[in-house]
């Protein structure tokens, strides 16, 4: 097997608190992300998800253990690693075209070529007309949709989505999740996504990373077995679909259980 | 009359409400009848007077050509200093103490030893008034870099934008509603320590118009300066008001609740 794209040994976070006790939020997790695999993690909140992608972003130091990308020990962020945040993080004082342009520009394309480039992913997204428009007056949704243009407009060879449509309401993230596959169906970029809704993790994976709480250990890796391209209404009667589901439920309960137990 | 008022919008209310400030004032002078209380007429008509001799426009204009430069100052030292303790823990720790101790002082009261330090002159003067200045506008600077977005400042660095340029394109923008609203309360403790510092040291400006119109009971004189001082800070709030909203058009809107005389 060729080198994977992500991989991720013996993974450990340690928070001092504020009354200086340390909380072990990461604890020796072991994973392998292939090149133009979609890979959930995960699992209830408060279970360190998020901050293992931040890990591999670059913007958090781990306290032990080691994240290579394409064999190279991440040290910082890097061009190569997009991420997309829950929050959407679009610069407020820029305009939609200008928050999408903002990457190329960084990286020393031509002002001319870097529009053209983001018009185009702007009418992927669906909104070439909103160009002009500040974040402010754009819904969660749209917000989301710019903040995905502006990081595919650099090209990273990862995506990585933290909680991405977490703040949206359930019809708008239908909606982003059926884009985000098709986007995604069409150029396979890797892609790590961190969520916490069972269906979500199903529906975009090809492998979902079960994590447990406090600390964040890796409970299973379910492998995600379904035809592409998936379209939702196919997969809801897809006896398989569910059994994932089942599966999935079931270890997240699982978790809460350990948890409440502990 | 909620909605004939709401029809007219806030440049008819204000004038409104100042004309009832007026009415009231005349009513309760002419009441009163105390030499120190004047009716607002008798007030209102030296105030053409004073702004027509060329010696009081004078002391006016070189009191705000100070306000100004202490002002200027204020923001280029306080500016760089607030962002600098939003973003380095280290300089926020060694610097906050000093920050909240010398808050509540009146700046104007340190007039006296900068006045042994630097004389009776514009110097002094233009030192107090960029110590009352610089205290609310690193307060405001100091929360708006602590309050930048972390994941800006990530999507910023995963572009690849380097440590100084994020400082500029990031940080700076970021806290920029902030520093203005700062720069806002600046202008009103200007103002303030402006006037205060003239009437401590009285050798020029409008503080020192004001207290010689009471020193000789010219108490007309005396209301119509503080006509004319609350007319200058009125304008210049103005003015300063749109020149923010302009600036800063693309903030969520949460700072516009306190402004006074925004929306009616």
């Amino acid at each position: 097997m060729s080198e994977p794209m992500i991989a991720i040994q013996g993974l450990t976070k340690r928070f001092s608190t504020a009354d200086g006790r340390k909380h072990l939020a990461i604890d020796d997790v072991n994973v392998e992300v292939a090149e133009g695999e979609f890979v959930s993690i995960l699992g209830p909140s408060g279970c360190g998800k998020s901050t293992l992608l931040y890990m591999v972003g670059g913007f958090v130091a781990p306290s032990a253990g080691a994240i290579t990308v394409q064999g190279r020990p991440v040290t910082g962020p890097g061009p190569d690693r997009g991420p997309v945040f829950q929050e959407f993080a679009l610069f407020p004082w820029k305009t939609v075209l200008e928050n999408v342009m903002y990457g190329l520009r960084q990286q020393g394309v031509s002002k001319a070529e870097a529009e053209a480039r983001a018009r185009a992913l702007l009418d992927m997204v669906h909104l070439k007309d909103f160009a002009d428009f500040y974040p402010k007056e754009l819904s969660g949704g749209m917000r989301q949709r710019v903040a995905i243009a502006r990081t595919l407009a650099y090209q990273p060879q990862i995506l990585l989505m933290d909680e991405p449509f977490g703040a949206l309401d359930a019809h708008t993230r239908t909606v982003l999740q059926n884009e985000l596959l098709g986007i995604w169906e069409r150029d396979r970029k890797t892609v790590l996504f961190v969520t916490h809704g069972v269906d979500e993790a199903v529906f975009l994976s090809d492998r979902v990373v079960v994590m447990t709480r406090a600390p964040g250990r890796i409970k299973k890796v379910v492998e995600i077995d379904l035809p592409r391209p998936r379209v939702r209404a196919e997969l809801l009667v897809n006896r398989r679909y569910q059994e994932y589901i089942v599966e999935l439920e079931q270890l997240i309960e699982d978790v809460h259980l350990e948890a409440a137990g502990a | 009359m909620k909605s004939a008022l709401r029809k007219l919008g806030p440049a008819a209310s204000t004038v409104l409400s100042l004309g009832a400030l007026l009415v009231l004032w005349e009513i309760l002078a002419r009441l009163a009848q105390i030499d120190g209380f004047p009716p607002a007429t008798e007030a209102l008509v030296q105030v053409p007077l004073i702004l027509g001799e060329r010696e009081s426009l004078a002391s006016i204009g070189a009191s705000l050509w100070r306000m100004f430069l202490g002002g200027a100052l204020a923001l280029c030292f306080a500016v760089p200093v607030g962002l600098a303790m939003g973003r380095n823990k280290r300089i926020a720790q060694a610097l906050n103490p000093v920050l909240t101790a010398a808050y509540p002082i009146p700046k104007a009261a340190l007039m006296p030893i900068i006045m042994l330090w630097f004389g009776v002159g514009d110097l002094s003067k233009v030192l107090v008034i960029f110590l009352g200045v610089s205290l609310p506008l690193i307060y405001h600077s100091f929360h708006g870099a602590h309050a930048v977005d972390e994941k800006l400042l990530w999507s910023a660095m995963a572009m690849g934008m380097k440590p100084v340029a994020r400082l500029f394109k990031v940080v700076l923008p970021s806290a920029l509603p902030d520093v203005l609203l700062g720069c806002r309360v600046g202008l009103a403790m200007a103002l303030i320590v402006m006037i205060s510092s003239e009437m401590i040291a009285r050798q020029s400006g409008a503080g020192d118009l004001l207290f010689n119109a009471l020193d000789m009971a010219l108490y007309g004189d005396v209301y119509a300066m503080i006509v004319i001082l609350a007319a200058i800070g009125f304008v210049l709030d103005w003015v300063f008001e749109r020149v923010r909203r302009r600036l800063v058009h693309w903030a969520e809107s949460r700072q516009d609740a306190m402004v006074p005389g925004g929306g009616v």
